[in-house]
């Protein structure tokens, strides 16, 4: 199978079947990152528009000693939606709520639709660090290389912000579950 | 942080239910769509450009080599192209190199305060003089459109086409307009002054 880096150089010489391959091997990750972090599908389109337009303009400044070309599109699709993000709504507080104990069954009393459902929102609930870490590492199966070359950190700053991130995932779906409950 | 009381497996096992669900969501094919216009304009531009500095190379290639050309073209009868009496092109001082150019004459200067109302009253601007176009094809085929390009030329080349210029002018620089037609072909040649009133 031809590599993302062979089809990003042909579609950067005018070769528009690279380009489409490109575009559809890549643009399901790019969209769901995206809808994960921004929680809205409109955004998320033109975010992914918006991504493989700059990777027109911009392809060739994509280094693959520095990561993957899914992780530099992961990094302009991080950089746009933060920029729209930041205009759009102020960061939810990290801060744990520890004082409400979660109990071990509670995650299993929910319907999978609703699993589904709170745990988008509560994804969606995270600071930007943590939600970008776990929507990259989590759900969209990101090695932690990846993630650091997509989110500019260290790797070991990722697995911290992963680890906090499902914490603190963990403590707003036993929220969510024991208000449901109640 | 009470560690203790956080539930990671759940959490993941949460977090893989949401990518299961997810996994089929992608970009609508409109995306796709614009993102493909958007390619096709690009590189339609980027072709034309290429192809537009190609023109541009050609086109100067052959107007140096009508500069050679002209240069090593033996005297022919003066045969002027539209005029009756062909047009006396001088070479312009400015044209001429600093090194070619010889003694400065001698300048009578005015009293300053009245060169000075003169140069606040009417700048000096340089106006173009050119002769008429000299056709540089016998027969000349049609002409549609085409390019034109200044270029710079001994004064010899002048005499190729019948005018005249003076034996200590010959090495002198002077500008020209050359007609290269759509098919790179050079079509005609005139040749420029430049006035100072």
């Amino acid at each position: 199978m031809t590599s993302d880096e062979e089809l990003l150089e042909a579609a950067l010489h005018g070769d528009e079947a690279a380009f489409t391959a490109l575009y559809r091997r890549r643009q399901g990750p790019v969209f769901r990152f995206a809808l994960h972090t921004s929680g809205d599908a409109a955004v998320s389109e033109d975010v992914t528009q918006e991504v493989f337009m700059a990777l027109l303009e911009n392809g060739g400044r994509f280094d693959p000693a520095r990561g993957t070309l899914l992780s530099f599109l992961y990094g302009i699709a991080r950089n746009l939606l933060l920029r729209r993000l930041a205009m759009k709504r102020p960061e939810d507080s990290d801060a744990l709520p520890e004082d409400l104990a979660a109990d071990d069954d509670v995650l299993d009393d929910l319907t999978r639709r609703e699993t589904i459902e709170a745990v988008r929102s509560a994804v969606l609930s995270l600071p930007a660090p943590y939600r970008e870490a776990v929507v990259l590492c989590d759900l969209e199966n990101a090695s932690y290389e990846d993630a650091a070359a997509a989110l500019e950190c260290p790797v070991g700053t990722v697995r911290s912000r992963l680890s906090r991130g499902r914490a603190m995932l963990g403590q707003k779906l036993a929220v969510k579950t024991a208000r449901s409950i109640s | 942080m009470k560690e203790s009381h956080l539930k990671v497996d759940p959490v993941l096992q949460a977090l893989r239910a949401l990518a299961e669900n997810d996994r089929e969501r992608e970009a609508p094919p409109e995306v796709e769509a614009r993102l493909l216009g958007a390619f096709q304009l690009r590189h339609a531009r980027r072709v034309r450009r290429i192809q537009r500095m190609r023109t541009w190379a050609a086109s100067a290639t052959l107007a140096a080599g009508i500069a050679i050309a002209l240069l090593l073209w033996p005297n022919r009868t003066p045969k002027p192209a539209v005029n009756a009496t062909p047009p006396v092109v001088e070479v312009s001082e400015a044209a001429r190199p600093a090194a070619e150019a010889g003694p400065a004459p001698k300048v009578v200067r005015a009293p300053r305060t009245l060169a000075r109302k003169a140069a606040a009253a009417s700048p000096p601007q340089a106006h173009e003089v050119v002769t008429d176009f000299f056709p540089l094809m016998n027969p000349a085929p049609s002409f549609g459109r085409g390019q034109m390009l200044r270029v710079q030329l001994p004064a010899a080349a002048m005499r190729t086409v019948g005018l005249p210029v003076r034996e200590e002018h010959l090495g002198d620089l002077v500008q020209a307009d050359v007609l290269v037609g759509e098919e790179g072909m050079p079509r005609a040649i005139r040749f420029v002054r430049f006035d100072v009133k």
